[in-house]
């Protein structure tokens, strides 16, 4: 009998071994140096609650970021625990009864929401009243535009208004082309992808339009805002041709960020990473500025809502962890170190009056204005079906093969039809 | 006699099994799969649920399956033509013995040896607008203005094709070149005597003798053809306006979509489209030969 003891103990040790540490995994994506930098906020986690976390790596696109975790979740997979999702996929996979209501723990440890964006948390984080995920960073489209060449031809402040915004680019584009035979006045994202639809959700919305769903659910993009909207993004190629005839082939945001860098336009929309690297731009140091995107005269300015939020499984073993991790990523700290070392865009509002985030990056303090004022993309569990159906059709028109009122009366037909396979 | 046919048998089978093993697990059952995947309303955040030929008659009614497909075919026809006239060509200036052969034999596999996204994304920077070498080029010689190659439809077809010949053509070659090897000399020497003309000669000796080996390269560029991804995703992404959204395309998005059901079935389609065009090139092989 007493040979047996050490064999009992060993297994009493290994199954004690096995149900301890409760072991908490994270999925996330991103660039190479995003990456790393989790790792490191995985370490300070560590030290600080004595929760281990297994990172599991994700490819830096987005589609293939989704399928990762929609794979994982659609079996039931008790890992992960814990993972970020872009805005466009929080209703959808929260719709699913894929993701562990926060209210409860919110609730308990009195977290206060208001010291997120409110807008973004009401507009993507919560799905039928519950709160299902919070935003780690923000993103919005924005105006960048040379300080130095507005001076140059006379003007003190940046357009307001796309009516402004037309004159400026138009003189300022035939005085520079006498040197400069590419130059642009207005640089966008308009290739066939996901870009596309953002930036037509910012001029359709600043036009008065945008992209809304009806009291009976259904996708409404066939108004006659829209229509006006997607005329003038035809005309800024073709009739004002102050951009480019192949923003609608090539233009993405590293395509458009490249014009601007060589100097080569006086307007660009991009999302607010580009700030940092224009800043690197020895040649554009100091005569970059940047704004609210225009808007029609009498509308309002809009931007397209970006960012990542982070969620918790709902088949997680480790809810409770699960929290914590995600309290702290939500953290005041933590926050503005991802600000102050990856240039993200803090989902806390309160961040943005920290003393060190207004001296370091004090462009970011104009983006809370932004971010305030964002408009979401309709968040659906069919929104990449939708989307796909847009980009078409948008694309469409600004390769002059539809006029903008037959490709919004196409593409709402389209979409109509796309979504009876998803009624029951 | 009768048994040791059988035993005979069974021992083929025997030697056979593990070769249909892995046809069964690696290509029967997954065909199956997708076809039975297909018969679905497989949509990521819905329950699954059968419906029949739902997704295939869903896929008919829609311009854009027709349109993809108009284009996958049109696209076939004219790259394949294009690589065959060309790929025997080069095989037969290749055959010729002269200094510098086995040098042109070797760079002319270059363009088959790099991988397709990154030949696609340099045929990219060329056509592109703004940095391109083609509008460079009529920018130096003041011909015009620069022109947005990908920008039309018809375009970036031709833009695709052109691509897709560079890419395929040494493929073509390199088989009708083992094929031209396997013809004995002799015949051209006995047609030489005959005093048949050069056209003569290819005619009536090369082409029928070479064709075997051609079958083999058409059947392998029409089904690759038929299948492109890879090259369109990169170099037009399927635009502009979806007009060179090719049937491959079209399912890969029915899968990043999330819609398994319809992306089956477009996988079925174009395994249906391959299947035929494979087994129409080999009739029209096969009732020559009993001519």
């Amino acid at each position: 009998m007493r040979i047996l003891y050490p064999f009992i103990l060993s297994l009493l040790l290994f199954i004690s071994s096995c149900s301890r540490p409760r072991e908490l995994t994270f999925m996330v994506g991103g660039s190479p140096n995003e990456l790393l930098y989790w790792e490191k906020v995985i370490g300070e986690f560590h030290e600080k609650t004595g929760i281990k976390v297994k990172l599991i790596r994700q490819p830096t696109d987005t589609d293939q970021r989704r399928q990762g975790i929609v794979i994982a979740l659609r079996s039931k997979s008790r890992d992960p625990d814990v993972f970020l999702m872009d805005v466009v996929w929080v209703g959808a996979i929260a719709s699913s009864g894929w993701l562990e209501p926060l209210d409860s723990y919110i609730e308990r440890d009195n977290l206060d929401l208001n010291k997120f964006f409110s807008r973004v948390v009401d507009e993507v984080d919560r799905y039928r009243g519950n709160v299902m995920a919070l935003p780690v960073y923000v993103d919005g489209g924005l105006l960048y535009y040379r300080k130095d060449l507005l001076a140059k031809y006379g003007y003190t402040a940046p357009p307001e208004t796309w009516e402004e915004l037309l004159q400026m680019a138009k003189k300022v584009q035939a005085r520079e082309r006498r040197k400069n035979k590419n130059f642009w006045g207005f640089v966008w994202q308009g290739a066939m992808y996901e870009g596309l639809i953002c930036t037509f959700l910012e001029f359709s919305s600043s036009f008065g339009g945008g992209i809304t769903i009806d009291s009976t659910g259904r996708i409404v993009v066939n108004i006659p805002q829209n229509v006006e909207a997607l005329k003038f993004m035809q005309d800024l190629i073709h009739r004002y041709k102050i951009s480019p005839p192949n923003t609608y082939t090539e233009l993405k945001e590293e395509e458009v960020r490249l014009i601007f860098d060589q100097g080569n336009a006086l307007f660009e929309r991009n999302w607010p990473y580009a700030w940092g690297l224009h800043e690197k731009n020895p040649e554009l140091k100091d005569k970059v500025g940047i704004t609210k995107l225009p808007h029609r005269k009498g509308k309002r300015s809009a931007s397209t809502l970006g960012g990542w939020h982070i969620g918790i499984s709902r088949f997680s073993d480790v809810k409770n962890e699960a929290w914590e991790f995600v309290k702290f990523v939500t953290s005041y700290e933590k926050q503005r170190d991802f600000a102050l070392n990856l240039g993200w865009n803090p989902g806390r509002v309160d961040v943005y009056a920290d003393t060190v985030i207004e001296k370091t990056a004090p462009h970011l303090v104009l983006l809370k204005d932004v971010f305030e004022n964002a408009v979401a993309r309709p968040s659906l569990p069919y929104y990449s079906g939708v989307s796909q159906i847009l980009q078409k059709h948008l694309n469409s028109v600004l390769s002059l093969s539809e006029t903008p009122q037959e490709a919004l009366e196409k593409a709402q037909n389209d979409i109509d039809e796309f979504i009876k396979k998803y009624e029951d | 006699m009768k048994i040791k046919k059988n035993g005979e048998i069974r021992t083929a089978y025997f030697y056979i099994s593990p070769l249909l093993t892995i046809i069964l697990l690696f290509i029967l059952i997954p065909i199956v799969g997708t076809f039975i995947n297909s018969l679905y309303r497989d949509i990521t955040y819905l329950p699954s649920r059968f419906t029949g030929f739902t997704n295939y008659a869903d896929l008919i009614k829609l311009s854009d399956f027709w349109n993809s497909l108009k284009f996958t075919t049109l696209f076939t026809a004219v790259s394949v033509s294009l690589e065959t006239v060309l790929g025997i060509s080069f095989a037969l200036l290749l055959k010729e013995v002269f200094t510098g052969r086995s040098f042109l034999r070797t760079i002319l596999l270059i363009p088959w040896a790099i991988p397709t996204a990154i030949s696609a994304r340099l045929w990219q920077l060329m056509y592109n607008y703004n940095y391109g070498l083609l509008n460079y080029f009529l920018d130096v010689t003041h011909t015009g203005a620069k022109v947005n190659w990908l920008g039309t439809a018809h375009g970036a077809f031709w833009a695709i094709t052109i691509a897709d010949v560079w890419k395929t053509t040494p493929f073509m070659t390199l088989i009708l070149l083992a094929g031209l090897q396997t013809i004995p000399d002799e015949l051209y020497e006995q047609a030489m005597v005959d005093n048949a003309t050069m056209w003569k000669r290819f005619l009536y000796i090369t082409l029928p003798l070479l064709r075997p080996a051609l079958v083999v390269a058409l059947i392998f560029r029409t089904a690759d053809a038929l299948r492109i991804f890879d090259l369109v995703y990169v170099l037009t992404g399927g635009g502009p306006a979806g007009s060179t959204r090719t049937v491959s395309i079209l399912g890969f998005h029915s899968f990043v979509n999330g819609d398994f059901g319809t992306g089956s079935a477009v996988s079925i389609i174009i395994f249906l489209l391959v299947f035929i065009f494979s087994l129409l090139y080999i009739r029209a092989w096969r009732l020559k030969e009993t001519l």
